[in-house]
Protein backbone atom coordinates (compact mmCIF):
# COMPACT_ATOMS: atom_id res chain seq x y z
CA UNK A 1 0.00 0.00 0.00
CA UNK A 2 1.32 3.59 -0.64
CA UNK A 3 2.66 5.56 2.12
CA UNK A 4 0.32 8.37 1.06
CA UNK A 5 -2.75 6.71 1.13
CA UNK A 6 -1.82 5.00 4.79
CA UNK A 7 -1.31 8.92 5.77
CA UNK A 8 -4.76 9.65 4.72
CA UNK A 9 -6.42 6.81 6.00
CA UNK A 10 -4.92 7.16 9.22
CA UNK A 11 -5.85 10.92 9.22
CA UNK A 12 -9.04 10.11 8.83
CA UNK A 13 -9.60 7.40 11.42
CA UNK A 14 -8.04 9.50 13.84
CA UNK A 15 -9.81 12.67 13.51
CA UNK A 16 -13.24 9.90 13.04
CA UNK A 17 -11.88 8.87 16.51
CA UNK A 18 -11.73 12.38 18.04
CA UNK A 19 -15.07 13.68 16.39
CA UNK A 20 -16.52 10.77 18.22
CA UNK A 21 -15.01 11.19 21.60
CA UNK A 22 -15.84 15.37 21.62
CA UNK A 23 -19.31 14.74 20.54
CA UNK A 24 -19.93 11.89 22.79
CA UNK A 25 -17.91 13.61 25.51
CA UNK A 26 -20.91 16.48 25.93
CA UNK A 27 -23.18 13.91 27.55
CA UNK A 28 -27.05 13.38 27.50
CA UNK A 29 -28.61 12.08 24.67
CA UNK A 30 -25.56 12.24 22.42
CA UNK A 31 -25.83 11.74 18.41
CA UNK A 32 -24.67 7.91 19.12
CA UNK A 33 -27.73 7.27 21.28
CA UNK A 34 -29.10 5.52 18.39
CA UNK A 35 -25.80 3.67 17.58
CA UNK A 36 -25.56 2.60 20.66
CA UNK A 37 -28.60 1.20 21.32
CA UNK A 38 -28.36 -1.22 18.10
CA UNK A 39 -24.93 -1.72 18.96
CA UNK A 40 -25.90 -3.17 22.35
CA UNK A 41 -28.77 -4.79 21.76
CA UNK A 42 -26.75 -6.71 19.44
CA UNK A 43 -24.23 -7.36 21.90
CA UNK A 44 -26.40 -8.22 24.49
CA UNK A 45 -27.88 -11.11 22.58
CA UNK A 46 -23.96 -12.45 21.71
CA UNK A 47 -22.90 -11.74 25.60
CA UNK A 48 -26.21 -13.70 26.42
CA UNK A 49 -25.35 -16.99 24.19
CA UNK A 50 -21.39 -16.91 25.56
CA UNK A 51 -22.76 -16.47 29.11
CA UNK A 52 -24.52 -19.72 28.59
CA UNK A 53 -21.48 -21.05 26.83
CA UNK A 54 -19.05 -19.96 29.51
CA UNK A 55 -21.58 -20.72 32.50
CA UNK A 56 -19.56 -24.20 33.51
CA UNK A 57 -16.34 -22.30 33.22
CA UNK A 58 -17.43 -19.07 35.43
CA UNK A 59 -19.18 -21.32 37.63
CA UNK A 60 -15.98 -23.47 38.16
CA UNK A 61 -14.09 -20.45 39.25
CA UNK A 62 -16.83 -19.75 40.99
CA UNK A 63 -16.68 -22.59 43.39
CA UNK A 64 -13.05 -22.07 43.54
CA UNK A 65 -13.47 -18.89 44.84
CA UNK A 66 -15.82 -20.19 47.69
CA UNK A 67 -13.77 -23.26 48.32
CA UNK A 68 -10.21 -21.24 48.74
CA UNK A 69 -11.47 -19.40 52.24
CA UNK A 70 -13.58 -21.99 53.11
CA UNK A 71 -12.72 -22.83 56.45
CA UNK A 72 -12.27 -19.10 57.76
CA UNK A 73 -16.09 -18.90 56.36
CA UNK A 74 -17.01 -21.42 58.83
CA UNK A 75 -15.61 -19.77 61.71
CA UNK A 76 -16.33 -16.87 60.67
CA UNK A 77 -20.47 -18.24 60.03
CA UNK A 78 -20.32 -19.93 63.37
CA UNK A 79 -19.38 -16.90 65.22
CA UNK A 80 -22.17 -14.99 63.83
CA UNK A 81 -25.02 -17.88 63.71
CA UNK A 82 -24.35 -17.72 67.14
CA UNK A 83 -24.68 -13.97 67.77
CA UNK A 84 -27.44 -14.46 65.50
CA UNK A 85 -29.26 -16.78 67.55
CA UNK A 86 -29.21 -14.73 70.43
CA UNK A 87 -30.56 -11.55 68.61
CA UNK A 88 -33.64 -13.46 67.21
CA UNK A 89 -34.50 -14.95 70.44
CA UNK A 90 -34.37 -11.11 72.04
CA UNK A 91 -36.63 -10.43 68.89
CA UNK A 92 -39.11 -12.33 69.42
CA UNK A 93 -40.70 -9.75 71.61
CA UNK A 94 -40.23 -6.91 69.44
CA UNK A 95 -41.31 -8.64 66.49
CA UNK A 96 -44.83 -8.63 68.18
CA UNK A 97 -44.33 -4.92 68.86
CA UNK A 98 -43.45 -4.25 65.01
CA UNK A 99 -46.73 -6.20 63.83
CA UNK A 100 -48.85 -4.64 65.80
CA UNK A 101 -47.16 -0.89 64.99
CA UNK A 102 -47.44 -2.44 61.03
CA UNK A 103 -51.01 -3.15 61.49
CA UNK A 104 -51.25 0.63 62.92
CA UNK A 105 -49.52 2.01 59.86
CA UNK A 106 -51.38 -0.43 57.71
CA UNK A 107 -48.10 -1.60 55.99
CA UNK A 108 -48.27 -5.40 57.19
CA UNK A 109 -48.14 -8.41 55.21
CA UNK A 110 -46.74 -6.06 52.92
CA UNK A 111 -42.88 -6.83 53.61
CA UNK A 112 -42.28 -8.39 50.16
CA UNK A 113 -40.69 -6.83 47.23
CA UNK A 114 -42.00 -7.60 44.17
CA UNK A 115 -38.84 -9.13 41.99
CA UNK A 116 -37.31 -10.32 38.53
CA UNK A 117 -34.34 -12.75 39.26
CA UNK A 118 -31.74 -12.58 37.24
CA UNK A 119 -28.03 -13.59 36.52
CA UNK A 120 -24.93 -11.53 35.56
CA UNK A 121 -23.43 -12.46 32.10
CA UNK A 122 -21.04 -9.63 31.62
CA UNK A 123 -18.62 -8.15 33.93
CA UNK A 124 -16.83 -4.64 32.85
CA UNK A 125 -13.11 -4.67 32.66
CA UNK A 126 -11.12 -3.52 36.01
CA UNK A 127 -9.35 -1.18 33.94
CA UNK A 128 -12.15 0.80 32.50
CA UNK A 129 -12.61 2.23 35.85
CA UNK A 130 -16.28 1.80 36.10
CA UNK A 131 -17.88 -0.79 38.47
CA UNK A 132 -20.61 -1.81 35.74
CA UNK A 133 -22.28 -5.78 34.88
CA UNK A 134 -24.92 -6.64 32.68
CA UNK A 135 -27.64 -9.07 33.57
CA UNK A 136 -30.04 -11.34 31.26
CA UNK A 137 -33.11 -9.54 32.18
CA UNK A 138 -33.93 -6.51 29.91
CA UNK A 139 -37.33 -4.38 28.76
CA UNK A 140 -39.29 -7.27 27.83
CA UNK A 141 -38.98 -8.74 31.32
CA UNK A 142 -40.31 -5.25 32.87
CA UNK A 143 -37.22 -3.87 34.03
CA UNK A 144 -36.76 -0.03 33.41
CA UNK A 145 -34.29 2.04 34.37
CA UNK A 146 -33.23 2.99 37.88
CA UNK A 147 -34.98 0.18 39.65
CA UNK A 148 -33.24 -1.42 42.33
CA UNK A 149 -30.86 -4.21 41.96
CA UNK A 150 -30.49 -6.68 44.94
CA UNK A 151 -28.88 -10.51 45.93
CA UNK A 152 -29.53 -12.48 49.29
CA UNK A 153 -27.03 -10.20 51.00
CA UNK A 154 -28.46 -6.52 50.02
CA UNK A 155 -28.12 -4.20 47.46
CA UNK A 156 -26.11 -4.68 44.55
CA UNK A 157 -26.85 -1.15 42.64
CA UNK A 158 -28.99 0.06 40.33
CA UNK A 159 -30.45 -0.24 36.74
CA UNK A 160 -28.43 2.37 34.29
CA UNK A 161 -29.68 1.63 31.27
CA UNK A 162 -32.13 -1.44 29.31
CA UNK A 163 -32.15 -3.47 26.21
CA UNK A 164 -34.72 -5.72 25.47
CA UNK A 165 -33.45 -8.68 26.57
CA UNK A 166 -30.87 -7.27 29.04
CA UNK A 167 -29.91 -4.31 31.29
CA UNK A 168 -26.37 -2.55 32.53
CA UNK A 169 -26.11 -2.50 36.77
CA UNK A 170 -24.25 0.33 38.50
CA UNK A 171 -23.32 -1.64 41.29
CA UNK A 172 -22.97 -0.06 44.93
CA UNK A 173 -18.85 0.77 44.52
CA UNK A 174 -19.01 2.72 41.34
CA UNK A 175 -17.02 6.11 42.24
CA UNK A 176 -20.58 7.72 40.76
CA UNK A 177 -22.90 5.94 42.66
CA UNK A 178 -24.33 7.13 45.79
CA UNK A 179 -27.66 5.76 47.67
CA UNK A 180 -29.34 7.67 50.57
CA UNK A 181 -29.12 5.49 53.33
CA UNK A 182 -29.70 5.67 57.26
CA UNK A 183 -28.63 3.51 60.23
CA UNK A 184 -30.93 0.77 61.29
CA UNK A 185 -30.79 1.62 64.49
CA UNK A 186 -30.81 5.19 65.06
CA UNK A 187 -32.45 6.45 62.02
CA UNK A 188 -29.58 8.81 61.18
CA UNK A 189 -29.86 9.33 57.71
CA UNK A 190 -26.97 10.15 55.34
CA UNK A 191 -25.29 9.33 51.68
CA UNK A 192 -23.83 6.11 51.05
CA UNK A 193 -21.28 6.57 47.90
CA UNK A 194 -18.73 4.18 46.30
CA UNK A 195 -15.09 4.81 46.35
CA UNK A 196 -14.09 2.12 43.65
CA UNK A 197 -12.66 0.23 45.51
CA UNK A 198 -14.22 -3.49 45.76
CA UNK A 199 -15.00 -3.46 49.56
CA UNK A 200 -15.42 0.11 50.65
CA UNK A 201 -17.80 2.54 50.34
CA UNK A 202 -18.00 6.40 52.22
CA UNK A 203 -20.60 6.92 54.81
CA UNK A 204 -21.07 10.71 55.12
CA UNK A 205 -23.94 11.54 57.73
CA UNK A 206 -26.07 14.43 57.47
CA UNK A 207 -25.85 15.05 61.00
CA UNK A 208 -22.10 16.24 62.34
CA UNK A 209 -23.05 15.01 65.74
CA UNK A 210 -24.90 11.36 65.17
CA UNK A 211 -23.74 8.37 67.48
CA UNK A 212 -21.98 5.58 64.83
CA UNK A 213 -20.63 3.50 65.72
CA UNK A 214 -18.42 0.04 64.26
CA UNK A 215 -20.63 -2.56 63.81
CA UNK A 216 -24.02 -0.15 62.83
CA UNK A 217 -26.19 -1.85 60.03
CA UNK A 218 -27.17 1.07 56.89
CA UNK A 219 -30.18 0.24 55.20
CA UNK A 220 -31.40 2.08 52.39
CA UNK A 221 -33.40 5.51 52.84
CA UNK A 222 -35.83 4.83 49.69
CA UNK A 223 -36.20 7.73 47.17
CA UNK A 224 -39.64 9.13 45.83
CA UNK A 225 -41.28 6.11 44.54
CA UNK A 226 -39.06 3.41 45.43
CA UNK A 227 -36.61 4.76 42.45
CA UNK A 228 -33.93 4.40 41.96
CA UNK A 229 -33.80 2.84 45.65
CA UNK A 230 -36.47 0.53 47.38
CA UNK A 231 -36.52 1.21 51.00
CA UNK A 232 -34.88 -0.78 53.74
CA UNK A 233 -32.59 -2.55 51.26
CA UNK A 234 -29.57 -3.72 53.41
CA UNK A 235 -25.95 -2.19 52.07
CA UNK A 236 -23.36 -2.75 54.65
CA UNK A 237 -21.85 -2.50 57.89
CA UNK A 238 -20.05 0.05 59.25
CA UNK A 239 -16.49 -0.93 59.91
CA UNK A 240 -14.84 2.25 60.84
CA UNK A 241 -16.02 6.03 61.76
CA UNK A 242 -13.74 8.98 60.86
CA UNK A 243 -14.05 11.89 62.43
CA UNK A 244 -15.09 12.78 66.05
CA UNK A 245 -18.61 13.95 66.88
CA UNK A 246 -19.31 17.53 66.57
CA UNK A 247 -16.90 18.03 63.07
CA UNK A 248 -18.39 19.28 59.87
CA UNK A 249 -18.25 16.30 57.77
CA UNK A 250 -17.89 12.71 59.12
CA UNK A 251 -17.18 9.89 56.96
CA UNK A 252 -17.87 6.09 58.34
CA UNK A 253 -16.06 3.68 55.95
CA UNK A 254 -18.91 0.90 54.81
CA UNK A 255 -18.40 -2.61 53.81
CA UNK A 256 -21.09 -3.98 51.71
CA UNK A 257 -23.06 -6.90 52.37
CA UNK A 258 -22.39 -7.77 49.04
CA UNK A 259 -19.74 -9.35 47.83
CA UNK A 260 -19.31 -7.83 44.34
CA UNK A 261 -16.52 -10.40 43.01
CA UNK A 262 -18.80 -13.05 43.15
CA UNK A 263 -22.17 -11.66 42.16
CA UNK A 264 -23.99 -14.44 40.43
CA UNK A 265 -28.25 -14.36 40.97
CA UNK A 266 -29.28 -10.82 41.26
CA UNK A 267 -33.31 -9.89 41.28
CA UNK A 268 -34.60 -6.60 40.16
CA UNK A 269 -36.61 -4.66 42.73
CA UNK A 270 -39.81 -4.56 39.98
CA UNK A 271 -41.81 -2.88 43.03
CA UNK A 272 -40.70 -2.21 46.25
CA UNK A 273 -42.99 -3.14 49.35
CA UNK A 274 -45.08 0.01 49.99
CA UNK A 275 -44.45 2.95 47.17
CA UNK A 276 -44.62 5.98 50.03
CA UNK A 277 -45.95 4.30 53.73
CA UNK A 278 -47.42 7.35 55.45
CA UNK A 279 -50.08 7.83 52.64
CA UNK A 280 -51.41 4.53 53.27
CA UNK A 281 -53.03 5.83 57.14
CA UNK A 282 -55.19 8.11 55.03
CA UNK A 283 -58.57 7.02 55.64
CA UNK A 284 -59.07 6.58 51.51
CA UNK A 285 -57.57 3.07 52.01
CA UNK A 286 -59.71 0.51 53.32
CA UNK A 287 -59.32 -2.55 55.81
CA UNK A 288 -58.44 -5.40 54.11
CA UNK A 289 -56.76 -8.80 54.81
CA UNK A 290 -55.83 -9.63 58.39
CA UNK A 291 -54.68 -6.17 59.40
CA UNK A 292 -56.72 -4.57 62.21
CA UNK A 293 -58.77 -1.72 61.87
CA UNK A 294 -56.93 1.57 62.13
CA UNK A 295 -57.61 4.32 64.03
CA UNK A 296 -57.49 7.02 61.49
CA UNK A 297 -57.67 10.51 64.04
CA UNK A 298 -58.44 13.21 62.17
CA UNK A 299 -58.83 11.92 58.55
CA UNK A 300 -55.74 14.14 56.98
CA UNK A 301 -52.52 13.64 58.35
CA UNK A 302 -51.32 10.61 60.78
CA UNK A 303 -50.47 11.38 63.83
CA UNK A 304 -46.87 11.92 64.84
CA UNK A 305 -45.40 8.30 65.89
CA UNK A 306 -42.72 8.57 68.16
CA UNK A 307 -41.04 5.16 66.78
CA UNK A 308 -37.44 6.23 68.25
CA UNK A 309 -38.85 4.80 71.72
CA UNK A 310 -38.98 0.97 70.66
CA UNK A 311 -36.29 -1.32 70.68
CA UNK A 312 -36.09 -1.83 66.62
CA UNK A 313 -39.14 -0.09 65.38
CA UNK A 314 -38.13 -0.94 61.70
CA UNK A 315 -36.26 -4.09 61.18
CA UNK A 316 -34.09 -4.51 58.49
CA UNK A 317 -35.39 -6.39 55.66
CA UNK A 318 -34.19 -10.53 56.20
CA UNK A 319 -32.97 -12.36 53.85
CA UNK A 320 -36.03 -14.55 53.47
CA UNK A 321 -37.78 -11.63 52.43
CA UNK A 322 -35.03 -11.21 49.87
CA UNK A 323 -34.94 -14.84 48.41
CA UNK A 324 -35.64 -14.53 44.84
CA UNK A 325 -39.26 -16.08 44.92
CA UNK A 326 -41.29 -13.99 43.37
CA UNK A 327 -43.33 -11.65 46.53
CA UNK A 328 -47.04 -11.73 45.52
CA UNK A 329 -48.44 -8.21 46.48
CA UNK A 330 -50.54 -8.03 49.47
CA UNK A 331 -54.15 -6.87 48.83
CA UNK A 332 -52.80 -3.15 49.98
CA UNK A 333 -49.91 -2.89 47.68
CA UNK A 334 -52.49 -3.09 45.05
CA UNK A 335 -54.37 -0.39 46.06
CA UNK A 336 -53.27 2.78 44.09
CA UNK A 337 -51.58 4.78 46.93
CA UNK A 338 -53.12 8.57 47.58
CA UNK A 339 -50.27 10.31 46.38
CA UNK A 340 -49.56 8.20 43.37
CA UNK B 1 -9.23 -7.74 0.71
CA UNK B 2 -13.10 -8.33 2.09
CA UNK B 3 -12.01 -11.24 3.86
CA UNK B 4 -9.51 -9.39 5.82
CA UNK B 5 -11.67 -7.10 6.92
CA UNK B 6 -14.33 -9.74 8.15
CA UNK B 7 -11.17 -11.79 9.67
CA UNK B 8 -10.98 -8.22 12.04
CA UNK B 9 -14.16 -7.75 12.55
CA UNK B 10 -14.94 -11.75 13.52
CA UNK B 11 -12.26 -11.71 16.06
CA UNK B 12 -12.49 -8.25 17.53
CA UNK B 13 -16.31 -8.79 18.23
CA UNK B 14 -15.25 -12.83 19.38
CA UNK B 15 -13.02 -11.43 21.70
CA UNK B 16 -14.71 -8.67 23.17
CA UNK B 17 -17.23 -10.86 24.09
CA UNK B 18 -15.17 -13.26 25.75
CA UNK B 19 -13.49 -10.49 27.70
CA UNK B 20 -16.85 -9.45 29.37
CA UNK B 21 -18.30 -12.80 29.55
CA UNK B 22 -16.07 -14.79 30.35
CA UNK B 23 -12.63 -13.08 31.45
CA UNK B 24 -13.84 -10.14 33.57
CA UNK B 25 -16.36 -12.62 35.33
CA UNK B 26 -13.45 -14.72 36.15
CA UNK B 27 -12.81 -12.26 38.67
CA UNK B 28 -8.81 -12.52 38.30
CA UNK B 29 -6.86 -10.28 40.78
CA UNK B 30 -5.45 -6.94 40.04
CA UNK B 31 -6.68 -6.10 35.98
CA UNK B 32 -9.14 -8.02 32.99
CA UNK B 33 -6.60 -9.78 30.65
CA UNK B 34 -7.34 -7.24 27.77
CA UNK B 35 -7.66 -9.80 25.30
CA UNK B 36 -9.73 -7.45 22.65
CA UNK B 37 -6.06 -5.40 22.68
CA UNK B 38 -4.07 -8.36 22.16
CA UNK B 39 -5.79 -9.47 18.96
CA UNK B 40 -6.19 -5.99 17.88
CA UNK B 41 -2.25 -6.09 18.19
CA UNK B 42 -2.30 -9.64 16.76
CA UNK B 43 -3.85 -8.74 13.50
CA UNK B 44 -1.53 -5.36 13.26
CA UNK B 45 1.52 -8.39 13.55
CA UNK B 46 -0.58 -10.08 10.81
CA UNK B 47 -2.03 -8.14 8.55
CA UNK B 48 0.57 -4.56 9.07
CA UNK B 49 0.44 -1.37 10.40
CA UNK B 50 -2.28 0.23 8.28
CA UNK B 51 -5.04 -2.65 9.17
CA UNK B 52 -3.45 -2.87 12.62
CA UNK B 53 -4.84 0.95 13.05
CA UNK B 54 -7.82 -0.17 11.76
CA UNK B 55 -8.23 -2.76 13.97
CA UNK B 56 -7.23 -0.74 17.11
CA UNK B 57 -10.27 1.45 15.97
CA UNK B 58 -12.73 -1.29 15.50
CA UNK B 59 -11.93 -2.70 18.44
CA UNK B 60 -11.81 0.42 20.68
CA UNK B 61 -15.50 0.90 19.55
CA UNK B 62 -16.46 -2.19 19.86
CA UNK B 63 -15.32 -2.57 23.53
CA UNK B 64 -17.06 1.20 24.39
CA UNK B 65 -20.11 -0.55 22.46
CA UNK B 66 -20.31 -3.85 24.24
CA UNK B 67 -22.87 -3.56 27.84
CA UNK B 68 -21.70 -3.42 30.46
CA UNK B 69 -19.52 -0.41 28.92
CA UNK B 70 -20.26 3.29 30.07
CA UNK B 71 -17.21 4.49 28.78
CA UNK B 72 -17.17 7.60 26.54
CA UNK B 73 -17.05 6.15 22.78
CA UNK B 74 -13.68 7.35 21.03
CA UNK B 75 -10.94 6.86 23.75
CA UNK B 76 -10.51 3.20 23.61
CA UNK B 77 -10.38 3.29 19.47
CA UNK B 78 -8.07 6.41 19.43
CA UNK B 79 -5.58 4.38 21.88
CA UNK B 80 -5.59 1.09 20.38
CA UNK B 81 -5.76 3.09 16.66
CA UNK B 82 -2.04 3.78 18.25
CA UNK B 83 -0.58 0.98 19.11
CA UNK B 84 -1.94 -1.06 16.24
CA UNK B 85 -0.42 1.59 14.09
CA UNK B 86 3.20 1.66 15.81
CA UNK B 87 3.13 -2.11 16.91
CA UNK B 88 2.30 -3.35 12.87
CA UNK B 89 5.23 -1.28 11.23
CA UNK B 90 7.66 -1.53 14.31
CA UNK B 91 9.75 -4.82 13.36
CA UNK B 92 10.27 -6.75 10.59
CA UNK B 93 8.34 -10.29 10.96
CA UNK B 94 11.13 -12.40 10.65
CA UNK B 95 13.12 -11.12 13.10
CA UNK B 96 9.97 -11.20 15.52
CA UNK B 97 11.64 -14.14 18.29
CA UNK B 98 8.77 -15.42 20.79
CA UNK B 99 10.51 -13.06 23.73
CA UNK B 100 10.66 -10.17 21.77
CA UNK B 101 6.44 -10.76 20.69
CA UNK B 102 6.13 -11.24 24.34
CA UNK B 103 8.05 -8.00 25.14
CA UNK B 104 6.11 -5.58 22.77
CA UNK B 105 2.26 -7.26 23.25
CA UNK B 106 2.98 -6.81 27.53
CA UNK B 107 4.61 -3.89 27.16
CA UNK B 108 2.21 -1.84 24.49
CA UNK B 109 -0.97 -3.57 26.89
CA UNK B 110 0.48 -1.83 30.01
CA UNK B 111 1.41 1.53 28.03
CA UNK B 112 -1.92 1.71 26.50
CA UNK B 113 -3.82 0.88 29.99
CA UNK B 114 -1.87 3.79 31.29
CA UNK B 115 -2.33 5.99 28.16
CA UNK B 116 -6.13 5.36 28.92
CA UNK B 117 -6.39 6.33 32.38
CA UNK B 118 -4.45 9.54 31.96
CA UNK B 119 -6.97 10.45 29.45
CA UNK B 120 -9.55 9.14 31.93
CA UNK B 121 -8.85 11.62 34.21
CA UNK B 122 -7.84 14.17 32.08
CA UNK B 123 -10.89 14.29 30.12
CA UNK B 124 -13.02 13.99 33.68
CA UNK B 125 -13.77 10.80 32.54
CA UNK B 126 -13.64 8.12 35.24
CA UNK B 127 -12.36 8.26 38.57
CA UNK B 128 -8.96 6.69 38.29
CA UNK B 129 -7.53 4.72 41.60
CA UNK B 130 -3.79 5.81 41.21
CA UNK B 131 -3.05 4.00 44.01
CA UNK B 132 -3.67 0.75 42.57
CA UNK B 133 -2.24 2.01 39.13
CA UNK B 134 1.31 -0.24 39.60
CA UNK B 135 -0.28 -3.39 39.96
CA UNK B 136 -2.94 -2.56 37.43
CA UNK B 137 -0.10 -2.15 35.33
CA UNK B 138 1.75 -5.14 36.27
CA UNK B 139 -1.09 -7.55 36.25
CA UNK B 140 -2.64 -6.69 32.93
CA UNK B 141 1.19 -7.22 31.29
CA UNK B 142 1.14 -10.39 33.22
CA UNK B 143 -2.12 -11.49 31.80
CA UNK B 144 -0.92 -9.92 28.18
CA UNK B 145 2.21 -11.95 28.47
CA UNK B 146 -0.07 -15.05 28.88
CA UNK B 147 -2.19 -14.51 26.28
CA UNK B 148 0.10 -13.93 23.61
CA UNK B 149 0.89 -17.49 22.74
CA UNK B 150 -2.67 -18.13 22.42
CA UNK B 151 -3.73 -15.04 20.38
CA UNK B 152 -0.90 -14.47 18.64
CA UNK B 153 -0.45 -17.25 16.45
CA UNK B 154 -3.66 -18.51 16.02
CA UNK B 155 -4.44 -14.93 14.30
CA UNK B 156 -1.46 -15.35 11.96
CA UNK B 157 -2.58 -18.81 10.36
CA UNK B 158 -5.70 -17.39 9.98
CA UNK B 159 -4.56 -14.56 8.31
CA UNK B 160 -2.08 -16.25 6.21
CA UNK B 161 -4.82 -19.00 5.34
CA UNK B 162 -7.20 -16.46 4.51
CA UNK B 163 -4.79 -13.94 2.28
CA UNK B 164 -1.60 -16.15 1.29
CA UNK B 165 -0.31 -13.96 -1.26
CA UNK B 166 -0.77 -10.36 0.88
CA UNK B 167 0.06 -11.16 4.76
CA UNK B 168 2.80 -9.48 6.17
CA UNK B 169 3.81 -7.52 2.97
CA UNK B 170 1.02 -4.62 3.45
CA UNK B 171 2.16 -1.30 4.89
CA UNK B 172 5.69 -2.06 6.05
Amino acid sequence: MKSSRIRVILVALVIASITVLILDLRGGRGPFSGVRTVAESIAGGLERAAATAFSPITGAANWWSTVRDQSGQIQALTAENEKLSTQLRQQVNDAGRVAELDGLLKVASVGGYTIVPAEVIAVNPVQDFSWTVTIDAGRNDGIEQDMSVINGQGLVGRVLKTTATTATVVLLVDPSSAVGARIAGSQEIGIVSGTGEQDVLEYQLLDPRADVRTGDALVTFGSKGGRPFAPGLPIGEVTQVQGTAGQLTRIAVVRPYVDISRLSIVAVVTRPPRSDPRDSVLPRVTVTGSAAPIPVTDGSTPAPLTLGGSASPTPTPSVTELAPSVATPSPNLLQPSPAG
Amino acid sequence: MWRQWLLVGVSLVTSVIVQVTLLSRLGLPGATPDLTLVTVIALAFALGRMAGAASGFVGGMVLALAPPATTTLGLQALVFMAVGFIVGGLIDPRDRTVPITIAIVSGSVAGATFVVAVFDALLGLASVPWNRMGGLLVASALYAAILTPLVIPGIGRLARKLEPVKTTVIGS
